[in-house]
């Protein structure tokens, strides 16, 4: 397909209107001028016809008959006078032979075959004249006119196709210094466009300027996320890096294995971190669920409780699972089963993480809110709302935690219109809950 | 050399405390920076090892508290971040180093020696008095140029005598110096390993000054 070029398509509309505009204009003009002519033309035959009837007593001898194909002076003009008798006194003209018609006054028109006349008879007592004109010269001065008018708009047309050229390609200049604006500008400032353009751009210009914002603050974020989590990846190897060189040093061989098993958990934490952070970093970009459909509960539950019972076993937690209504009535969403699954897996892992050894972690389906409770300290008041924050770890911590579990558990939450409750219970321990955005 | 490590760090922690014993230190680990604050005056610390990620109060914090409180105690940072702004800030926080994780553990006891070295106002890395020489970095003692067989302690305690030279050591810095905190010992724990190292360096290597400690004899 070709690319539609707004110049293109301008000239064409100019070529198409300017004839027909022409057209109609000539026509127009071309009738009004016919009009004048007429009346220019029959004033002067009546003035004419006038004057002539006026000297007929002058004329003295009876005119010759008229002599068929004798060309006369070709001025367009016939004349004729009578006396009352209908004898002939003068004529003149063009090989015109005009009947007498003795006591007419007014026009007529009489076509001789190839030619077409206006006559204008006048008569008194004695005389009867008439004056005829040919048709032809009146359109003459009307086709005379009507080229006068077409003369400026020959040589104009081509000046305005012209003019219209340069003016198109003038008013599209601002698009050029966009272009240019548009190539140098860095992607990560969100410093916008000038809106010093044509006000038919500036749509234009506003829609871009939201792009720019939303792409350098898509960058941003994408920076500082990837500095976070370079800055977190090196705690991890720091970990592992000084045991390491422990193990190498101990002469000792319980130092040493110790050294070791420190050195397999800092890989375990290494890989979580990285895991997680994989994870988040899928989670950002999304908008909405990739694969909605409708949430299979029991699929999720079962999957999530099975993964995180093997861990909860080695510490004789309990992780039971509470129902208040059947899974098909269970916060009914649409969404992403893998995506629920993790977000379960995150707070369950976080419940047995944080819960003492023999406790029990319940995780609860309801028709209104999906929650995960534990036993364990809870979180203290003045970091419950900044444990959501990525890398944020409450201090005093001696559980291993990227920090970004939370995180994940929000983005997910976030994708599914439902939002994350944390709380202290009373009775102890925390209960994070979601419900309905 | 004693050390204090303020480290939120699990494996870290452990680690460097792990680590630095092995290499000669004797080092206190707390893990909060509360806690680590405090615990600066409570015993005679040659070196203090500092994350600036801590929890609950942040390292800067901590060094900053200190500094006003005209602490000077060499204080080397650790920290995750490497832009030089973020080291600008450390140092200008009063701190004397700067260590970047991931570091090697090597790293670590090497600039902390350096650290208390320029403390002292010794600029050579070897200890020397009366025939003895002591390496600090490979954590060798040499009498006339012949091996000594040292135990850590012995080893620590020559460090202690050599790098406070022409000072009267009261015994309960140096018991204080060469024993973590939770690390057993006798009552006349010192005495024992002042005894040893004058039966392995000549009994005039130490000096007791009576009713105060012990100083290093004449050379």
């Amino acid at each position: 397909m070709a690319v539609p070029s707004l110049r293109g398509r301008l000239i064409r509309m100019i070529m198409l209107v300017v004839p027909l505009v022409w057209l109609v204009a000539t026509g127009l003009s071309g009738y009004a001028a016919w009009h004048e002519v007429n009346e220019l033309y029959d004033g002067q035959q009546q003035l004419f016809a006038q004057q002539l009837l006026n000297s007929a007593p002058t004329i003295t001898h009876p005119a010759a008959p008229y002599e068929h194909g004798e060309e006369g002076e070709v001025d367009g003009m016939a004349l004729a006078v009578w006396d009352a008798g209908g004898q002939l006194l003068l004529s003149d003209g063009e090989g015109l032979i005009l009947n007498p018609h003795p006591g007419l006054s007014g026009f007529l028109t009489l076509d001789t075959g190839d030619k077409r006349w206006r006559v204008f008879y006048l008569s008194n007592r004695a005389y009867s004249v008439a004056v005829a004109q040919e048709l032809e010269e009146r359109w003459e001065v009307v086709r005379g006119l009507i080229a006068a008018q077409w003369l400026p708009w020959l040589v104009l047309v081509p000046v305005l196709l012209l003019l219209l050229w340069r003016g198109v390609a003038l008013g599209l200049r601002p698009l050029e210094r966009v272009r240019d604006e548009l190539q140098h500008h860095p992607l990560d400032a969100p410093t916008p466009l000038s809106r010093e353009v044509p006000a038919e751009l500036r749509p234009l210009i506003d829609g871009m300027n939201g792009l720019i914002a939303r792409v350098a603050e898509m960058l941003a974020r994408e920076r500082r996320f990837t500095a976070d989590a370079a800055h977190e990846l090196r705690t991890p190897l720091a970990a592992l890096r000084v045991q390491a060189e422990v193990a190498q040093l101990s002469t000792e061989t319980a130092a040493r294995e110790h050294a070791l098993a420190q050195l397999t958990l800092g890989v375990d934490r290494a890989t979580r971190l990285i895991d997680q952070l994989l994870a988040l970093s899928r989670l950002d970009p999304l908008q909405t669920p990739a694969n909605a459909a409708l949430l299979h509960w029991q699929a999720i539950a079962e999957r999530a409780l099975a993964e995180v019972r093997h861990t909860a076993a080695g510490r004789a937690i309990t992780v039971e699972l509470r129902q208040t209504c059947p899974y098909a009535e269970v916060l009914p969403l649409r969404g992403d089963d893998t995506l629920v699954g993790l977000l379960l897996r995150n707070l369950l892992d976080n419940a047995v993480r944080y819960s003492p050894d023999g406790a029990t972690v319940t995780l609860e389906l309801a028709a209104d809110h999906v929650a995960v409770r534990d036993t364990g300290p809870g979180i203290a008041p003045e970091w419950l709302e900044r444990v959501r924050e990525r890398f944020f770890r409450p201090p005093g911590q001696n559980q291993p935690g990227s920090g970004l579990g939370l995180s994940i558990v929000e983005r997910v939450a976030e994708l599914h219109g439902l939002a994350l409750q944390l709380e202290n219970r009373t009775e102890g321990g925390l209960i994070a809950r979601l419900v309905r955005a | 050399m004693r050390i204090l490590l303020i480290e939120d760090d699990a494996m870290i922690g452990d680690g460097l405390k792990a680590g630095l014993g092995q290499l000669g230190f004797v080092v206190d680990w707390f893990r909060h920076g509360k806690d680590g604050l405090a615990a600066l005056s409570s015993a005679p610390y040659d070196a203090v090892v500092l994350d600036l990620g801590l929890p609950g109060m942040d390292g800067m914090a901590v060094l900053a508290a200190w500094r006003r409180a005209g602490r000077s105690e060499p204080v080397l940072v650790l920290t995750a971040r490497d832009a030089l702004p973020e080291r600008l800030k450390g140092l200008d926080a009063g701190a004397d180093d700067y260590l970047v994780k991931p570091f090697a553990l090597a790293e670590v006891a090497a600039r902390l020696r350096a650290l208390i070295r320029r403390r002292h106002g010794q600029s050579g890395p070897l200890f020397s008095h009366g025939g003895v020489s002591f390496d600090p970095v490979a954590r060798r003692a040499t009498l006339s140029g012949e091996p000594l067989e040292l135990t850590a302690r012995e080893l620590s305690l020559l460090e202690l005598l050599l790098a406070s030279k022409g000072r009267v050591l009261p015994r309960e810095l140096i018991e204080e110096k060469l024993y973590g905190w939770g690390q057993e010992l006798d009552s006349n724990a010192v005495e024992v390993h002042v005894h040893h190292l004058r039966k392995k360096l000549g009994s005039a290597f130490i000096k007791t000054v009576r009713g105060v400690g012990y100083t290093l004899g004449e050379s």
